[in-house]
């Protein structure tokens, strides 16, 4: 994993913070991404549901968790995205909600299987 | 040192987890508000917390100011980790109780030296309270025997007498005073003298309950304060005092010394409404009467009538 400096600016995760996190432990970074892979479709569902409902609390409550857990990963952009959403769920502003969600889906489209790349990458 | 860390972000709390476990913590992990409550709430709990703001059950704050509540407890220092940023989330933070804030994502070097100062303050207030409790000790024991000083026991005594008015009981006061302790004095010094007064205070401390009190009167001077004890139980327990004192000589570093107690004993089921004064004035006229009576000696003071006391 000594390439991840050039790979930043067109990925979603920002690798060089990320191996600053887990202090360059490999096996910690599998296990984190393993995690990560097992809760984020699980909590981004929810969101999902939550704006189709209207349900403005749980749409704040499972956006902040999308954010803690991508800030995590440091996966910047999306992290910042569902803050957005946090608050625009704080302030119940739906008009902007749905498209910020659009945003955030379209931002993390790529994230698993680029997680999975880095997880076996760490591991070999 | 042990660690408590309370996050409902699995990442985040795997992350904290092995960050601190690697530093050397003994680390506790816990995902809600109230776990985390429970234990900083057990005996011997964490002294260390970090806690997530937004968490099931009981947030951030709800925990601080939990911990907060628990006033007879070690001090718990608390870091707040949060992705709130904003002056007012931080103000609301401190004041709910919390000692310190980490913004996430946090930085490991930042982390741990946010910890260390956390380790730091509380090693600080245990320096405090040990010198608070020693100070306390010093003020209220003597400093040769460590047994209460005449203040404190005759404050107990006071206490007590009043415990046992209002509970309809009854409380023993021996007043007692070693024989010819100015020979041991003058004869072997009063390094000697401090051996027989230190040895006595043990010995009587021995043949006490736990629940009893006593303390160094004046010189060679001791108060015994018994707790539901009556006239009848108060001889026998003076005279185990007395045997304890007399049976075996005490060991010095000029050689065994044998020395006696004389112990003046009084009843205070049969001195009712008497002033804490008055009792002690009592039970040293007992004391003067087994000193007149040979030393070495329990003399229960017997009761005067209202009439005596107003002829006197």
């Amino acid at each position: 994993m000594t390439q991840h400096g050039n790979r930043t600016s067109q990925t979603a995760v920002n690798l060089t913070k990320l191996l600053v996190r887990v202090e360059n432990d490999h096996d910690l970074l599998c296990e984190i991404i393993g995690i990560f892979k097992e809760e984020f479709p699980r909590v981004l569902q929810s969101l999902q549901q939550s704006v189709a409902r209207e349900d403005m609390k749980n749409v704040e409550a499972t956006s902040h968790a999308l954010k803690g857990m991508l800030s995590e990963l440091s996966v910047t952009r999306a992290a910042w995205i569902a803050s957005r959403l946090e608050q625009l769920a704080r302030a119940r502003e739906m008009s902007r909600l749905v498209y910020t969600l659009k945003l955030l889906e379209a931002e993390v489209e790529g994230l698993l299987p680029e997680l999975d790349a880095y997880s076996e990458e760490a591991k070999s | 040192m042990k660690v408590l860390i309370a996050d409902d972000d699995t990442i985040s709390r795997r992350l904290l987890e092995k960050t601190l476990t690697r530093e050397g913590y003994d680390v506790t992990a816990v995902d809600n508000g109230r776990s985390a409550l429970r234990q900083l709430s057990l005996p011997d709990a964490p002294r260390l917390a970090l806690i997530d703001w937004m968490m099931p059950e009981l947030d951030g704050p709800g925990v601080c100011m939990g911990v907060r509540k628990q006033h007879d407890r070690p001090y718990t220092h608390i870091v707040l980790v949060t992705s709130r940023r904003s002056k007012q989330d931080i103000v609301a933070g401190l004041e709910s109780g919390a000692d310190d804030y980490l913004t996430k994502p946090w930085d490991p070097a930042e982390l741990t030296a946010r910890l260390r100062v956390g380790q730091r303050i509380l090693q600080l207030e245990d320096r405090l309270v040990e010198a608070r409790e020693t100070m306390r000790f010093k003020a209220t024991h003597d400093h040769l025997t460590s047994l209460f000083n005449r203040g404190v026991i005759v404050d107990l005594l006071a206490r007590e007498l009043s415990r046992t008015r209002r509970e309809s009981g009854c409380t023993v006061v021996m007043l007692g005073d070693l024989d010819h302790f100015k020979n041991v004095n003058d004869a072997y010094g009063h390094i000697v003298g401090d051996e027989v007064l230190r040895e006595v205070a043990r010995r009587i401390l021995g043949s006490i309950r736990s629940y009893d009190f006593v303390g160094r009167y004046g010189g060679e001077e001791f108060l015994i304060v018994l707790n539901n004890c009556d006239s009848t139980q108060a001889i026998v327990r003076a005279e185990e005092v007395r045997n304890r004192i007399a049976n075996d000589p005490v060991k010095t570093i000029r050689g065994p010394l044998s020395v006696t107690m004389s112990l003046g004993v009084l009843a205070s089921q049969d001195w009712d409404l008497r002033l804490v004064e008055e009792i002690l004035g009592e039970a040293d006229s007992a004391l003067y009467q087994a000193k007149a009576y040979g030393r070495n000696c329990v003399k229960l003071a017997a009761p005067t009538t209202s009439a005596d006391r107003i002829s006197s």
